[in-house]
């Protein structure tokens, strides 16, 4: 840390305060913002970390003038968990930061306009993160990590600040995302349903009215939602609209959406190209596109092996494993081809026998019997068209589309 | 049932090592931390558990009142009285009203006498002098009132997982055999034990998350993990509430990996694909006695959703052999008939004299929950012993 002098250091302060106080009472947003923001670690909040640090006593200078002291629970607070903050304490960083929150929010709930929306997202944003912090710290230090769990508490009362009627009430949507962000980190996406009733369910505020950049985020998360409840069709719907709407320029986020909208694409029978694996990094992907491509099952049950602790982890395993039936259909559909060029009057006659033939070339062992119930599910399930002739052991095939495709809807609905 | 206690780790004397389980038991496995550093860190937490002194597994004061109230189970009365038990009869019963702060020392059992009382509750699980629903009532309510001394204590070391371990599989077997019952109240009974087993499921899988060491699974531990892949087969049926998509991302990847794990990924996919023929074989070559009393319903589920797809897919002309059915679907021929009555389908017989199942029949229908369970062929009996 630099040397800086008492007088520097009271100059720093005076400065900020006085910052922070035109901000406010010239209802300059901007400015606000770039007074709050912790986690930009910015040149100006640095110096003025360092200045609190030397001067220690804050609070008398807050309490000199009227001034500053109409906002004084709220710089005191912000003041200590800078100098935390700085000194890396995160723990007490994040606790001084709560009271901070706690007081601004109660600020803010009194101004009439929304004005102020952009720095309460900033708010929002260091809450969450600062927690995030700070739950590192306690585990690092053998404690139980809860802050995360305090702020998405915090978040919750924002979000009631918000979302009655008002001009206010657009911002409830950023909370909102960041409420998911909270939950998913915590493993407690349950608690994301309250707060999407109340978003989806307003009449007084019509969803497309929020800002673009929160509905995307809104929609990926809602999307990622019913991907763990297998409600493919909404997924698709929510999902797709993020990605419709999200920043072209943004590819990390477009690769977010797209790792949840391949998979649930794929189960409704929507095979990507492989340049827009490529493009944006989905490699895992690859050969689970090819095998649906190729009908070749074992390189459906090789590309989940080597990937599963991704494809767990992300919650799509079960998803991708699903896919199994697209895959002997497409295996039926080549053997039907194959046969078609050798003997075209008999190419809708698939023998079990021969099925069995092309799995076992899969190094794939299945006895007649088994492959007799992977047909019947396959014709039950209209992924095949035509009737098992269980005696000749031979599956018949419809003249007609013999292979129904999927048109966007799951398997078996 | 019985084992002998691993007497490793701290005895439940209350305090110390136990008092952070609660605290953690909200935390994703991988942020758990070790007892030893908890014991000084912990501010939030400096609750004193109480230490139970009741050396009986009832205490006196509840054994007397209830004699005098007439209120002993059957199994507690002494030579068949209805007002008098013994010290070696009373267990004490589940009570709800009870709040933390009026609990005395007194009435609770600390866990040796906990570990006596469940040995002794679970060798009446075999005792054919009364009807399975009477025996499971009694043991239903007496292990809810050994978990909950456990809580009040707040004990969570490697015995008390063996207890809980040991209530889990009371309530799975229950699961089962109350199936066999008849009486009005069984579907309740059934309904209530379902909840107990979640519960004490969900309690289990805490402990384990707060003793975790790295790259340790406990003796049991995959087995009972994968109960609740059992559970959720269904993704409609959620008896305790996550997705398992959710849930296997929270799996560390040797409980993935084990054994158990896999045997039930594998039953996962063939019931979400409806390969019937997998789903029945891996059951009888590999489930443990736990896993087919929770794979019970399924294998119900399957073969009737396997007579479903013969019956619709079939060539018309080709009546389907009941024969053949049976050997598909593990089950005896007669049982094979029953179920196709069951789904509202007719057999004949042809003119070979073989009993068949005449195909794209349209009176299909799923057969109704409670049904009774066929026998699994094949399924090696010792092996669920």
């Amino acid at each position: 840390m630099a040397y800086v002098s008492m007088g520097e250091a009271h100059r720093r302060i005076t400065e900020y305060l006085n910052r922070f106080c035109d901000a406010v009472s010239d209802q300059d947003s901007l400015t606000l913002c770039r007074l709050l923001s912790f986690s930009s670690n910015s040149p100006p909040l640095l110096s003025l970390a360092d200045a609190l640090n030397v001067f220690q006593d804050a609070s008398s200078l807050i309490g000199k003038s009227d001034k500053f002291s109409e906002y004084g629970e709220i710089l005191a607070h912000l003041f200590r968990s800078l100098q935390s903050y700085r000194v890396g304490n995160l723990v007490e960083a994040y606790l001084a930061f709560d009271k901070f929150a706690n007081a601004f929010v109660q600020e803010f709930r009194n101004w009439e306009s929304a004005w102020a929306l952009e720095a309460l997202y900033v708010v929002c944003y260091e809450i969450r993160i600062l927690a995030e912090k700070a739950d590192k710290e306690l585990t690092s230090n053998g404690k139980s990590p809860e802050k995360l769990k305090a702020a998405g508490s915090l978040l919750m009362k924002v979000f009631g600040v918000l979302a009655g009627k008002g001009p206010k009430r657009v911002g409830a949507l950023y909370v909102t995302c960041q409420l998911f962000k909270t939950y998913f980190k915590l493993g407690t996406v349950n608690l994301c349903r309250s707060v999407i009733r109340s978003i989806e369910t307003a009449r007084i505020f019509d969803f497309e009215e929020f800002p673009t950049r929160d509905k995307v985020t809104y929609m990926y998360y809602t999307g990622r939602l019913e991907v763990f409840n297998e409600n493919f069709p909404a997924a698709d719907t929510k999902l797709s609209y993020a990605l419709q709407y999200c920043d072209p320029k943004k590819e990390r986020n477009i690769r977010m959406i797209l790792k949840y909208l391949i998979p649930v694409k794929l189960s409704i029978g929507i095979i990507p190209k492989d340049e827009l694996l490529q493009k944006y990094n989905l490699h895992e992907y690859i050969n689970i596109v090819q095998a649906l491509r190729k009908g070749d099952l074992r390189l459906l049950r090789h590309a989940l092996q080597e990937h599963e602790d991704r494809f767990l982890r992300s919650g799509v395993y079960l998803v991708l494993e699903k896919l199994e039936l697209q895959v002997y259909q497409r295996l039926m559909k080549k053997i039907y081809i194959i046969q078609k060029l050798s003997d075209p009057a008999r190419a809708h006659q698939l023998k079990l026998e021969v099925i069995a033939k092309a799995l076992r070339w899969l190094e794939i062992d299945m006895d007649l019997d088994e492959v007799e119930c992977i047909m019947t599910i396959l014709i039950y399930k209209n992924l095949v068209k035509g009737y098992l002739a269980h005696k000749s052991k031979v599956v018949v095939l419809s003249k007609q589309d013999p292979f129904p495709k999927l048109n966007g809807k799951p398997v078996g609905s | 049932m019985n084992r002998p206690n691993r007497g490793s780790s701290s005895s439940g004397s209350g305090g110390g090592a136990n008092e952070s389980f609660r605290r953690r038991s909200d935390l994703p496995p991988h942020k758990r931390n070790n007892e030893a550093d908890n014991n000084n860190n912990n501010k939030g937490a400096d609750v004193a558990f109480i230490v139970g002194t009741c050396s009986s597994m009832c205490p006196e004061r509840e054994r007397i009142t209830r004699e005098r109230l007439r209120d002993l189970s059957v199994f507690e009365r002494l030579y068949g009285s209805p007002t008098k038990s013994s010290t070696d009869l009373a267990v004490k019963k589940f009570c709800r009203t009870l709040s933390a702060a009026d609990v005395q020392a007194s009435d609770v059992r600390p866990l040796p006498v906990l570990e006596k009382t469940l040995r002794y509750l679970l060798s009446l699980l075999d005792s054919r002098e009364h009807p399975f629903e009477v025996v499971h009532d009694f043991i239903f309510d007496r292990t809810r009132s050994i978990r909950q001394d456990l809580s009040i204590q707040n004990l969570a070391n490697e015995r008390v997982i063996y207890l809980y371990e040991q209530i889990v599989k009371f309530h799975v077997i229950s699961r089962q055999r109350l199936q066999g019952c008849s009486g009005t109240s069984i579907s309740s009974m059934h309904h209530l034990n379902m909840e107990q087993l979640a519960k004490t499921l969900t309690t289990l899988y805490n402990i384990y998350d707060a003793n975790r060491k790295p790259d340790h699974i406990y003796e049991n531990e995959a087995e009972f993990r994968s109960l609740y892949v059992l559970l959720h087969l269904n993704t409609s049926s959620g008896v305790m509430g996550e997705p398992l998509s959710l849930w296997f991302r929270k799996l560390t990847s040797n409980l993935i990996k084990s054994k158990e794990m896999c045997f039930v990924r594998n039953l996962l996919r063939s019931y979400r694909n409806g390969n019937y023929k997998n789903f029945l074989r891996t059951t009888a070559s590999e489930a443990t006695y736990l896993q087919y009393c929770i794979s019970e319903p399924y294998i119900r589920e399957m073969r009737s959703f396997a007579v479903e797809c013969i019956n619709n897919v079939c060539y018309k002309l080709q009546p389907y052999p009941l024969l053949r059915l049976s050997q598909n679907l593990m089950m005896k021929e007669l049982d094979v008939e029953s179920l196709c009555h069951e789904c509202g389908l007719e057999i004949r017989t042809d003119s070979d004299g073989c009993i068949v199942l005449p195909t794209k029949q349209t009176s299909f229908c799923s057969p109704k929950e409670g049904f009774k369970n066929y026998d699994l062929i094949g399924i090696e009996i010792e092996r669920l012993l």
